[in-house]
């Protein structure tokens, strides 16, 4: 350690004069404060190796499989099976994609965004520089949704690429079909990453927030969506409100099987978005640190 | 809580000149459940000083810089940092401060100057150009890019400090600092530690339960037990009040002199020690010159009167024990007491 106290001191003109880029010298800017902390969240987010390489994994993975499988099937008897690209794999790839895989990634991003300070222990530190607790809430948000959302594009990329490379000269979707498919995934995925970051801050564990939520989307929504005694009952179910807005059939075990209009599926992913953030924010702002 | 004044509080200086409070607390208490953790705290921390919060483990250290950098709510009192009361000019105060609380940690998947950039993202735009500096400023320049999970604790505490000096802070909250630090790292904290506070004016608040560490690093301290401070003030001043004052007496005569110190109210204990008489006083150490006046008219030839050096080791075990038997300890104050008024009677107690 030395005890000059030159290298400190020697860079605050240089600090100065950064801060005089973003506004007044002396008053940064705050859309430059904000823009650093989300990039902050981001490199959080992109170094944890784990979740980098699992939530891709979750994502691309089952495409993977599936595509090569159903390729496999159609080489060795086309008559039986229908190619693995073409209309059929792309309504297939999209719900594997969009309903199931997709938000199993964005649970694994948001709850790490949502949590991962708590976890590493570096909330204190982080409340201890004066900043308010909503804004580091509030930048977890973006960061979350940027990875969530760079790797639902890669994911529906090779989608995309598999659904007309692999279409043995068979229909495939035109263009507004593959627009809306990717606007339904991104959809899906960035409504489950913002409430997973929210249910991550809420419950300030890991292991307890992936456990309920991915319980929750993979087990419990799907057992009350096909209870069909519980009627409307099963519209605040998320993964219904969400297959409310997909451009293909995709009624099933894993959503679109309760019916509800456009107006209703929205007010019920803004009510899961406003309830799961507002809880996260709130136990950000109140929990000791 | 209820506000406190927004006028920078000011304490009278050694020399009477007007200091200005880094830290002030008023009837600070917080309770967790039915334990009471910090019970009605009241502490004044000079600026300029490196000031030492002194207990044993579970003493409310760590509790009492939590609420100062608003971790965790105070249940009742108030407080200030740098002059900014708290909880309502919370990031005003904040942006002046840097803390290390408990063992430093970071996102171990980032290299330290990336850890860095978290921090300095969450503190401003400017900060960022700081990072650099502070890393050369704790030896870290050359492993900055290298991944925290393999630094080790010493490392870590160095990187702690860093973190704190990205604010550039006029004062620094440290929760026992030098743990994992090994014993060139430790000089070399406490040289540094002197050089933020005598050449760059900063205030240096330094929670330890190692006496020895704040005694060396520290101007003045505060000692506390069970969630209350039981003592504070210069380390001079602290360790010179320990309640026990001794005096080591030499002698011509000892039976004499052992029958005159056993019958004076000044003297609370006397043994034989070493060919000398160990004297613990009753009253201040301005008492021995009314002891020596007395062996004399009892006719005992007083060859040497050395007062005792007080350390604050003494005063600290002498305090936190004192509270663990408080009928003890209180006969004990009370006793000082009265042989300090006798004193100041002229030693005419008798």
């Amino acid at each position: 350690m030395s005890t000059e106290p030159s290298a400190v001191q020697a860079t605050d003109q240089q600090a100065r004069r950064s801060a005089g880029r973003g506004g007044a010298p002396g008053r940064p800017s705050y859309v430059a404060v904000a823009a650093q902390m989300v990039g902050a969240d981001v490199l959080k987010l992109r170094k944890k190796l784990g979740i980098m390489i699992w939530s891709s994994v979750l994502a691309l993975g089952p495409l993977v499989i599936f595509f090569i499988v159903r390729a496999a099937q159609h080489a060795s008897n086309a008559a039986k099976y229908p190619p693995a690209g073409g209309m059929s794999g792309f309504h297939d790839s999209i719900r594997l994609l969009a309903l199931f895989f997709g938000p199993l990634a964005a649970i694994l991003i948001g709850v790490e965004a949502g949590a991962g300070d708590v976890a590493a222990g570096v909330f204190r530190d982080l409340v201890a520089t004066g900043r308010s607790r909503l804004a580091l809430f509030a930048s977890r948000v973006p960061a979350a949704l940027l990875i969530a959302l760079l790797i639902t594009t890669i994911s529906y990329a090779l989608l995309a690429i598999c659904t007309y490379a692999l279409a043995s000269g068979s229909a495939t979707p035109d263009a507004t079909l593959m627009l809306n498919g990717y606007g339904f995934s991104v959809l899906a995925t960035l409504v489950v990453a913002t409430v997973a970051v929210g249910f991550g801050a809420l419950s300030a564990s890991r292991p307890a927030a992936l456990t309920v939520l991915i319980g929750w989307q993979l087990v419990a929504s799907p057992i009350l969506a096909a209870v069909s005694s519980l009627g409307s009952a099963r519209k605040p179910l998320l993964s219904e409100a969400i297959a409310n807005f997909s451009p293909i059939a995709v009624g099933g075990a894993h959503g679109g099987s309760v019916a509800m209009s456009e107006g209703t599926a929205l007010a019920v992913l803004a009510l899961w978005l406003v309830v799961f953030t507002a809880l996260g924010a709130w136990r950000t702002r109140t929990m000791d640190a | 809580m209820t506000p406190m004044s927004q006028q920078p509080p000011i304490e009278q200086g050694a020399a009477g000149a007007p200091r200005a409070l880094a830290i002030e607390t008023r009837a600070l208490t917080k309770r967790f459940g039915e334990r009471t953790a910090i019970n009605g705290v009241d502490l004044r921390v000079p600026a300029g000083s490196a000031f030492g919060f002194l207990g044993p483990n579970g003493a409310g250290k760590t509790t009492m810089i939590r609420m100062l950098l608003g971790l965790t709510q105070a249940d009742s009192g108030t407080m200030a940092l740098l002059g900014r009361p708290l909880p309502a000019q919370r990031a005003a105060a904040l942006a002046q401060v840097g803390a290390i609380v408990e063992e430093p940690r970071f996102h171990p998947q980032l290299s330290g100057e990336e850890n860095l950039r978290i921090i300095a993202a969450a503190r401003g735009a400017q900060v960022r150009a700081r990072i650099g500096g502070a890393l050369e400023r704790v030896g870290l320049a050359a492993r900055g890019d290298e991944k925290v999970k393999r630094y080790s604790l010493g490392m870590r505490q160095r990187l702690g400090v860093a973190r704190c000096l990205l604010a550039d802070p006029k004062l620094l909250i440290l929760d026992e600092p030098t743990n994992g630090l090994d014993p060139g790292g430790i000089q070399e904290f406490r040289q540094m530690i002197r050089a933020m506070v005598e050449e760059e004016g900063r205030t240096v608040f330094l929670s330890s339960h190692l006496l020895d560490e704040v005694e060396k690093i520290c101007d003045a301290a505060a000692i506390v037990d069970r969630g209350r401070v039981v003592a504070q003030g210069p380390i001079a001043e602290l360790a010179a009040g320990a309640s026990r004052q001794e005096l080591i007496i030499g002698v011509d005569d000892q039976a004499l002199a052992l029958r005159a110190l056993q019958a004076s109210a000044l003297v609370a204990d006397v043994r034989s020690e070493e060919g000398a008489l160990r004297v613990a006083l009753s009253g201040d150490p301005s008492c021995a010159a009314a002891l020596n006046a007395e062996l004399v008219r009892a006719g005992v030839g007083v060859m040497r009167l050395e007062p005792v050096r007080q350390s604050l080791e003494q005063r600290f075990l002498e305090v936190v024990s004192g509270l663990r038997a408080p009928e003890q300890g209180g006969a004990h104050e009370v006793r000082a007491a009265e042989g300090l008024q006798r004193c100041e009677d002229g030693g005419a107690g008798r």
